[in-house]
């Protein structure tokens, strides 16, 4: 009985960490700029696809840690690029939400398949950052696992140092608060929101090349993490960056715990089925602000 | 120069006579999907275009009628032409299913949780797979038939009038709607929330209206798809499929109705001609997602826009101020 609760603490805590850097990101772009970026789990996918093919020119005698920050750097471009191509032409228009789900709904269908299409349907696996497992009594993790578990919470507590006290991240935040006014008192908007995408992109991109190391790639990969990503911010309320990493350990430890009760095919009904309660009594989010924003 | 009731009975009398003359069955395989198609990107429209309301599962629907045909005439023994009216009321009875946690949400919320309701959808398809064949799908589904005669051997003649037939009621009944009191509510709702409710308009009973109203069409194409093809697969809930009927739906403009539905017979002829080659499947997509973004950037008001441009521009002529499309 104890072995069976450590697993599920253990299994609870690698997809909750997956689910922060995700749910850290789609929440970031949307209190910034008021879209939901449908493609922010193709993010994931790019990412972990394009570390692995810097791995591969790199050749095998280099640590793989270094393919995922260069992997980082080209992500963070490709967020921006992103931005630049379908978010930023239709900035302003009324049915702005509207139109930025369609044409993120549209980015995720071109990479998917462009994955699809630089490196075919095969399943790959990129190097883990540190190779075996380790046990420690009842414990048992692969040192990858570990690793995520561990830089989940460092990336997140750098992500809220630099949204609260950088001035860049200040900027982001001032725009997510008032547009306006932060165009007033000088702040460039549109640069903050190509960062703000860049960081996005990036972070996703981070779990996937982290995913990568214990699961095989596949170009669809991406898709399930949205969907619990989605979970997690409607859980957590959009417009709480924080609010979203609490929830997305609550949905990992949930999900834990329910494939080990339930079974995995009952699991996202389940899932599903406690978002609708959520909603139904807290449109705003288990951790979200009394007064949601009118979208 | 254009009369407009004339244009569509000669469009009309075309589609009808059409198969007549176009002899091999490929072409008319590429008609009955571009109906069929037809009928969902149009449905679709009446909630996303009319009303406004941001329904992102509309897929959903689709994919419910596709196994409702499969599971029920598979597994039970029923009669094909007896499960294309089950599946538009399975359709609606999810539609209400959805409506109970979306109706209070807005904007965002109601994106996530239909997508999310499309999703779930998959996933449960996926996982059942003694009801319906998981991953592999349900295959064998019977034929339509008139007592001797067989629908599957008469080179896709029976299918192309059925799918006809149907598509072209269910879009009068959607553009009826459209017209309807009903419709002019919906579009007030959509155009100008705070206004209708101020006027006394019950949002969530329109909402609801509407959704349920277009399930019932999505759900009867999905049971004829599934009959016509014989399979039911997953693929139909797939993100690809939803892109295919959002191409449709925005290059013949929202809340047209009747744009989307002539955008589809068009989207399926390029669709399918580049399914013949393998290589390109994925192409395929990008291309579609491409194309989204530059009707999306260019043409916001997509074919309806052009064409009521050009109605306008004849009926200048005699005086008339040009109509604003939505």
């Amino acid at each position: 009985m104890a072995d069976i609760i450590v697993s599920i603490l253990v299994s609870g805590l690698v997809l909750g960490s997956l689910y922060a850097l995700m749910a850290s990101g789609l929440s970031m772009v949307w209190t910034t700029l008021g879209i939901f970026n449908f493609a922010h789990g193709v993010s994931m996918t790019v990412g972990a696809y394009v570390a692995y093919e810097i791995a591969q020119r790199l050749g095998p005698d280099l640590w793989v840690g270094y393919s995922i920050l260069l992997a980082l750097v080209v992500m963070a471009a490709v967020g921006a690029a992103f931005e630049y191509l379908l978010i930023r032409p239709f900035y302003g228009r009324d049915d702005m939400v509207l139109v930025t789900i369609m044409t993120t709904l549209a980015g995720l269908t071109f990479l998917e398949n462009g994955v699809l299409t630089i490196w075919g349907p095969r399943l790959k696996q990129l190097e883990p950052l540190i190779p075996g497992n380790i046990s420690y009594g009842l414990v048992n993790i692969s040192r990858q696992e570990l690793i995520i578990v561990l830089v989940a919470p460092v990336i997140l507590l750098a992500l809220f140092l630099v949204l609260n006290h950088t001035q860049i991240g200040r900027a982001i935040r001032a725009v997510g608060q008032n547009q306006k006014s932060a165009q007033l008192i000088g702040i460039p908007v549109t640069r903050m929101f190509l960062v703000s995408f860049g960081l996005a992109a990036a972070l996703a991109g981070l779990a996937g090349m982290l995913l990568a190391g214990v699961r095989l790639m596949t170009p669809t990969m991406g898709a399930d993490p949205l969907m619990k990503a989605l979970i997690v911010v409607i859980f957590g309320g959009l417009g709480s960056i924080g609010g979203s990493i609490g929830a997305a350990y609550v949905i990992g430890f949930l999900e834990a715990i329910l494939i080990f009760t339930v079974g995995i095919y009952w699991t996202p009904s389940m899932l599903f089925l406690l978002m609708v309660l959520v909603l139904l009594f807290r449109p705003q989010g288990l951790f979200g602000a009394k007064n949601p924003s009118s979208l | 120069m254009i009369n407009r009731p004339l244009a569509i009975a000669a469009a009309l009398l075309l589609l009808l006579l059409l198969p007549l003359v176009l002899q091999g069955p490929y072409i008319r395989h590429l008609f009955i999907l571009a109906f069929l198609f037809a009928i969902v990107a149009a449905s679709w429209d009446l909630t996303l275009g009319l009303t406004g309301l941001f329904n992102f599962g509309h897929i959903a629907f689709f994919g419910l009628g596709v196994y409702t045909a499969g599971i029920l005439t598979t597994q039970a023994g029923v009669d094909p032409w007896l499960v294309i009216p089950i599946a538009g009321i399975v359709a609606a009875l999810a539609a209400f299913v959805v409506a109970a946690p979306t109706l209070r949400l807005r904007g965002i919320y109601v994106v996530l949780v239909t997508f999310a309701f499309s999703q779930l959808c998959l996933q449960v398809v996926m996982s059942q797979g003694d009801l319906t064949g998981g991953a592999g799908g349900i295959v064998r589904v019977p034929s339509l038939r008139i007592s001797d005669y067989n629908f599957a051997r008469d080179q896709r003649l029976g299918y192309y009038y059925v799918s006809l037939v149907l598509s072209l009621a269910c879009i009068a009944a959607l553009v009826a709607i459209a017209r309807s009191p009903l419709g002019k509510t919906a579009r007030a709702v959509r155009d100008n929330p705070e206004y209708a409710a101020a006027r006394g308009i019950d949002q969530m009973r329109i909402r609801l209206t509407m959704l349920v109203i277009s399930a019932i069409p999505t759900g009867i194409a999905g049971a004829l798809y599934c009959i016509y093809f014989r399979v039911a697969a997953p693929e139909v809930f797939s993100f690809s499929t939803s892109t295919l009927i959002l191409t449709m739906l925005l290059v013949g403009g929202a809340g047209s109705i009747v744009g989307p539905a002539v955008a589809a017979v068009g989207i399926v002829m390029i669709s399918e001609y580049l399914e013949q080659f393998p290589d390109l499947k994925a192409t395929k997509h990008m291309l579609l997602a491409v194309g989204i973004i530059l009707v999306l950037r260019f043409f916001p008001g997509g074919l309806a826009q052009i064409s009521a441009n050009l109605f306008a521009r004849s009926a200048k002529t005699v005086g008339a101020t040009p109509e604003r499309a939505p």
